[in-house]
């Protein structure tokens, strides 16, 4: 299997956000001249979870970017041949000049990750950094993730780093190609 | 000037000033990372600066108001006119020998920051934020240590050893208000081994990650420590070689005898915490290889002094001072002075005291750069004349903000403005700017140069970070530093001798065999890389009179507090049956609190990047009994205000605490404008207004207040 991968570790997300925005801003997804709160596009988003009532709880967090699904919903929803799930890297990507902008991908979708640019008519989404990584860089939300918590490479490795760092792999969060982790619960 | 590529410089998004790297492309500033050679990391409020720089709502001209203080009524006017009109007022003052009543209200970003320099020279006051913010605190370590920690000094996290303890007691260390880099240390502490604890009303980002969340009550802080403390010594646990030798003679004993009946039982009734859990944290803190804590001023109720001083002498007894994993105790990085060195005005012999007409009843206190803490109250009072104002945003964020701006609009008999002038340096039109005279277009932190080295571990080591341009500012903006500098030559020449800033960063430079050309070329820091431990050791002492801890404050006897107290901050018991709830002011990564900064940038306001408005947290037990349910309207009631907003239902803080987000409910700013925030500093009363129970504390309640919750 040919698949990169994120593994995300939720003993140490924090939801502070701080790989969203660096995702915005390497991404070029913000006009900072006429730019309003919630209509800028993301490529990945905060979700949390709480356990327990006061004073007996925990609460997790974890981010959630395009999950580079197996077979991935969007791809046969696109009716114009605009998503492909790339063979060498396992990275689904979107062709911004194939994208007819129907937006049933965005439909399709069952995380909810999928942006439209509305003045240009074509969706978009997390493509894992793709120039980037191949120039030997790591995704920007791994490079700036203020406590480590994401990891990028082949998704077999990370498994195998997680299994060899004591850490429990969340199997139903990890159904695709992200890698959902967290500390062994004692 | 365009550049190019990767520059390093400083953040300034908020206090904690983290060094970054700007990456740049024909003029424009296209991302921002931590720097990999300072600590690493930046948050997400320096990831959202780009946000900032490129705001629709710059301010690009000098601005002189043309209707009355508040209206927000402004014509342009040029530099020239603008500072003729401050150099005459200035002149004016001086002339008249009153000086002293020009306040500077500003951030100093290094102890010879060239407004300070300024004031000095001039014979004018300093305003920071420091009574709400920590000043008690570092108080605390003069008096104990002799040494400054203030809120940029938290334990050195990277350097808890495996089984060392962190406490975080009211403390929002994932918050981003220290460096950048605080949460991944604490992290890879936990990592390593070491225990995080948390004692916060408030399930904190902090307490999701904590071994042990501890929702104490605030103000309860104080007791929970001398619980502590009482059962280390009482059981023979403390650090019997540290205390021989460093502490004073004789306070020991005094301590002993004072925290007798301070059990763990008898603060448990006070803090809200089981006495096994105090026994149980103090056990594991006498056994800990290292005991770190970080706090603020305390708990949320602003028990300041009291609580600085228990907390010092829990580091004492368990020996937990400028070691590995404890409190450090950083050098200064050796800097030269730039002759001739103002003194700046002496306030024994003004005969000036920052509660002015009050100063009988409350000179038991001195603090640091406190002479007008209290605005509104000093202009009431005479004594403030002309307020110039930069970084800062006190018509939104001072509490009681009511109080401040009906005192920069009352006139006196002759129908002029007490406050004679009152100049606002803004990168965007704020609440503050509404009340100025003259409002000034100041350059934002990636146009300026800046030379910073506060006694600040965390971000500068013992060493020195600068800040430059890397873009070009727009319109007319200059940077407060140098109108500052131009002030001087015009009326204090003396002092101003230097050609511009960089010449005045130049020489102080010197004695390090440094400039700023060349520290920009070495890539903006430079260190001693040495933080040193147990420096006592080798110069003989730490930096009390006596070369000794002070565990006992004698000057405080008259005031009943040679000793810390354990008794809550009085707003606590006051008409608990009227406001049965207390109003926690919180803070959260994407805000900085100052205003314009964070809460008018589009990326930190964003639901999705960052934090759109701020419902009022209510605990769901607490709620059902009221009835409330979540996302309904309801209406917060306090003694001096009163504000509507949104209710959110939350199992994450105490039953009898609600918590508001501060820094909300501005009128200026597109973005600022936008969502249902609310202002909580309408419900905090004027510092000013009541100091019988918040000067007395050491600092201010203006983080917790009573309040009732009626749908």
């Amino acid at each position: 299997m040919k698949q990169l991968s994120l593994m995300i570790d939720l003993s140490r997300c924090i939801g502070c956000k701080t790989c969203i925005v660096a995702c915005q801003n390497f991404h070029g997804l913000v006009d900072y001249e006429a730019a309003l709160p919630n209509e800028i596009p993301f490529y990945l988003r905060v979700e949390s979870k709480r356990e327990g009532v006061y004073p007996e709880i925990s609460v997790n967090s974890w981010v959630v970017p395009c999950q580079h699904c197996k077979n991935a919903p969007c791809i046969k929803a696109c009716k114009s041949d605009a998503i492909t799930k790339d063979p060498h890297t396992g990275i689904v990507r979107i062709n911004k000049e194939k994208c007819s902008g129907e937006k049933d991908c965005i439909e399709a979708c069952p995380y909810n990750v999928i942006q439209f640019n509305k003045q240009e008519n074509y969706a978009h989404k997390c493509d894992l950094c793709f120039d980037l990584i191949h120039a030997g860089g790591t995704p920007v939300c791994v490079e700036t993730c203020m406590t480590d918590a994401i990891s990028f490479g082949e998704k077999s490795l990370l498994r195998q780093q997680a299994q060899d760092e004591g850490k429990e792999i969340l199997k139903k969060m990890s159904a695709q190609s992200i890698l959902y982790v967290q500390n062994q619960q004692v | 000037m365009k550049k190019n590529g990767w520059i390093p410089t400083v953040c300034y998004q908020c206090k904690a000033e983290c060094a970054i790297m700007v990456r740049v492309e024909d003029g424009c500033i296209k991302e921002i990372r931590g720097n990999p050679k300072g600590r690493g990391k930046a948050c997400v409020k320096g990831m959202a600066g780009i946000s900032l720089e490129y705001n629709k709502d710059r301010l690009t001209q000098p601005l002189k108001r043309t209707g009355k203080r508040g209206e927000g009524k402004f014509e342009p006017i040029s530099w020239d006119e603008a500072l003729d009109i401050i150099t005459d007022k200035l002149k004016a003052l001086k002339d008249r020998g009153e000086a002293h009543k020009l306040t500077a209200s500003f951030f100093p970003h290094s102890i010879t920051d060239p407004k300070w320099r300024f004031l000095n020279a001039y014979g004018g006051f300093i305003n920071t934020a420091l009574p709400h913010c920590d000043s008690a605190k570092i108080v605390a370590c003069i008096k104990t240590m002799g040494g400054v920690p203030n809120h940029h000094l938290p334990p050195a996290w990277y350097t808890v050893p495996k089984d060392g303890i962190m406490i975080l007691a009211g403390r929002h260390a994932f918050g981003g208000l220290d460096d950048a880099s605080v949460p991944l240390h604490i992290l890879d502490a936990k990592a390593r081994g070491a225990k995080l604890v948390v004692l916060d009303p408030i399930f904190t980002a902090d307490a999701a990650k904590a071994d042990w969340w501890i929702p104490i009550n605030p103000a309860g802080d104080t007791a929970f420590f001398l619980g502590m403390i009482n059962h280390i010594i009482t059981n023979d646990l403390y650090n019997k070689k540290f205390v021989e030798n460093w502490v004073r003679e004789g306070d020991f004993d005094k301590l002993k005898d004072y925290i007798e009946d301070k059990t763990p039982e008898a603060m448990s009734k006070i803090c809200d915490v089981p006495a096994a859990d105090i026994r149980k944290l103090a056990d594991e803190c006498a056994k800990a290889p290292s005991v770190g804590v970080d706090s603020f001023k305390g708990i949320m109720l602003g028990q300041a002094l009291d609580f600085g001083h228990a907390w010092n002498i829990f580091l004492a007894v368990t020996g937990n001072i400028d070691n590995p994993g404890g409190q450090p105790l950083p050098d200064l990085t050796p800097m030269s002075p730039v002759e001739p060195v103002p003194a700046g005005p002496d306030l024994h012999e003004l005969g000036w005291h920052r509660t002015g007409k009050d100063k009988d009843t409350f000179s038991h206190y001195s603090f640091i750069m406190e002479p007008t803490w209290y605005q509104a109250q000093a202009i009431k009072n005479g004594d403030l004349k002309v307020l110039i104002n930069s970084e800062a945003n006190p018509a939104l964020t001072e509490m009681g903000q009511k109080e401040w701006s009906d005192a920069v609009c009352m006139t006196g008999d002759n129908d002029e403005y007490k406050l004679e002038l009152l100049v606002s340096y803004e990168i965007m039109l704020s609440e503050t700017s509404k009340y100025a005279d003259l409002v000034l277009p100041d350059k934002s932190y990636f146009e300026r140069w800046e030379l910073l080295y506060m006694p600040w571990f965390y971000n500068f080591e013992t060493g020195i970070l600068l800040r430059q341009p890397v873009v070009e500012a727009p319109g007319e903006c200059r940077h407060s530093n140098n109108v500052f500098i131009e002030l001087g030559k015009r009326l204090v020449p003396e002092y101003f001798s230097f050609k511009d800033d960089v010449e005045y960063y130049d020489i102080q430079l010197a004695g390090l065999g440094l400039s700023v050309k060349k520290l920009q070329d070495m890539g903006g820091l430079w260190s001693t890389r040495a933080m040193g431990f147990k420096k006592y050791e080798q110069s003989g002492g730490f930096g009390t009179p006596s070369g000794k801890l002070h565990l006992y404050w004698e000057d405080l006897e008259g005031a009943n507090q040679a000793m810390p107290r354990p008794g809550l901050a009085p707003e606590y018991e006051v008409e608990i049956d009227k406001y049965p709830f207390i109003l926690i002011s919180y803070r959260t990564i994407f805000h900085s609190g100052a205003g314009q900064w964070t809460l008018n940038n589009p990326q930190l306001r964003d639901k999705v990047s960052g934090f759109f408005d701020n419902p009022l947290l209510i605990n769901e037990a607490a709620a059902a009994k009221l009835n409330i349910k979540d996302g309904e309207t309801i209406t917060i009631t306090s003694r001096t205000g009163q504000v509507k907003c949104k209710a959110k239902l939350t199992e994450r803080i105490r039953p009898d605490c609600v918590g508001l987000a501060h820094g909300f409910g501005s009128t200026v700013g597109t973005t600022a404008t936008m969502g249902e925030g609310v202002n909580d500093n309408i419900l905090i009363p004027d510092a000013g207004s009541t100091l019988n129970w918040q000067d007395v504390v050491g600092g201010e309640s203006h983080v917790s207040t009573r309040v009732r919750i009626e749908k």
